[in-house]
């Protein structure tokens, strides 16, 4: 089954009203849309739990979504939401070094105006550079560090400042 | 392992499902509305009004003053209210330019005062002033509950905005019940003491709402 927005906010309408069958498929649906989504924007290994928790999120939420307008704006701002979120315990947990290789994902209009590119350009290039091999493509510090020509500690403060900037920017969108 | 725990979560959750009432706005400006009238009630009820409310009676400048500080509060208070029902690309930003609009006050404020410094500083050191601060933060208290309550069960996606918009409805819509209870039609104290208590609610929904606001 396709993911496209008439079906998703017929489903969600549903939900609204109790139906389970059409929530369970609503679900199926938003995991699908999510795993997409994250793709791009944060470390392989990290996706699955992301997901779960915009899943519950946006159970908990579910009286939020307003029927007169599109359902997947709605489903992104949560997504986006839990995403900074994630983002802010990398930054304050420090979880530098993972090393794991991004998937690649399709385009959608809703991607394209948080587009992960556009909001690089709008830091600055060395701490952009830093969290695109750290936290997106996967490399360790130390591989980060040869690439970018930086010191260790060099390359974990630009992903410090870039995380923190990042998500002032992703909130102010 | 990690497709199975989705499937189960999507599982527990469907089977959790009950019906849920979709939020409106127009719900919550009941609400906020609700929490104007109890706040003008209560200040009105311990304090009275002034007595040159009716058309015609209030000066011009007071007017102006008053429907420049209404319409901030309204644009706050339709901005914290959209801002519970998220959607990435709606335009939350109404506020801003209604509280930009309502600068032209202290800055009319401040030219009057460079103009007559001994009348600045008398409005200034008026004894009542403090007095009205604090009467417009507290009697924007009830429509400060309204927005808080209104936002903690919504989603508001940036709790920091919404402490700010928060607390300059808050304050906003505290200093018109003020306006109709005191007599003071000067500009430096409309701008100084009305307006002070706009920039501390604003301050303070920031500091104080915005932890609660993390969902």
């Amino acid at each position: 089954m396709s993911i496209d927005e008439p079906s998703l906010a017929r489903l969600m309408a549903a939900s609204q009203r109790g139906d389970r069958t059409a929530y369970r498929a609503l679900l199926g649906d938003c995991r699908k849309w999510l795993e997409r989504y994250f793709a791009r924007r944060i470390a392989p290994h990290q996706i699955d739990d992301l997901v779960q928790e915009t899943l519950v999120s946006m159970h908990r939420k579910l009286a939020t979504w307003d029927s007169t307008r599109a359902f997947l704006p709605w489903l992104a701002a949560i997504a986006r939401y839990r995403w900074i979120d994630a983002l802010r315990r990398q930054r304050d947990e420090a979880e530098l070094g993972d090393n794991d290789a991004a998937v690649g994902a399709e385009d959608e209009a809703v991607h394209a105006r948080l587009s992960i590119d556009h909001l690089m350009t709008l830091l600055p290039p060395k701490q952009a550079q830093a969290i695109t091999l750290v936290k997106i493509e996967g490399a360790s510090i130390a591989e980060a560090s040869r690439i970018c020509g930086q010191s260790e500690s060099l390359v974990k403060v630009n992903i410090h400042r870039g995380l923190k900037k990042l998500a002032e920017l992703i909130e102010s969108e | 392992m990690k497709d199975a725990s989705i499937d189960d979560l999507i599982e527990g959750l469907a089977g959790e499902l009950t019906p849920v009432r979709p939020r409106r706005i127009l719900r919550g400006s009941l609400w906020v509305a609700a929490g104007w009238l109890a706040g003008a009630g209560m200040l009105l009820w311990l304090y009275g009004m002034r007595h040159d409310l009716a058309p015609g009676g209030m000066p011009p400048l007071s007017m102006l003053a008053f429907w420049l500080i209404a319409a901030t509060g309204v644009a706050a208070t339709w901005s914290a209210l959209r801002m519970g029902l998220p959607g990435v690309g709606r335009d939350y930003s109404g506020w801003r330019w209604a509280g930009l609009a309502a600068l032209s006050l202290p800055l009319a404020a401040l030219v009057v005062g460079l103009g007559d410094s001994h009348a600045a500083m008398e409005a200034m050191q008026r004894g009542y002033g403090p007095r009205c601060l604090l009467q417009g933060a507290l009697s924007g208290l009830g429509v400060g509950a309204a927005l808080f309550a209104w936002l903690k069960a919504g989603a508001p996606t940036s709790p920091a905005r919404a402490g700010w918009v928060i607390g300059l409805a808050a304050g906003a819509s505290g200093a018109t019940i003020v306006a109709l209870h005191c007599a003071d039609d000067g500009l430096i104290h409309i701008a100084l003491w009305h307006g002070l208590a706009m920039v501390l609610s604003a301050i303070a929904g920031r500091l104080f709402l915005t932890p609660l606001l993390r969902w």
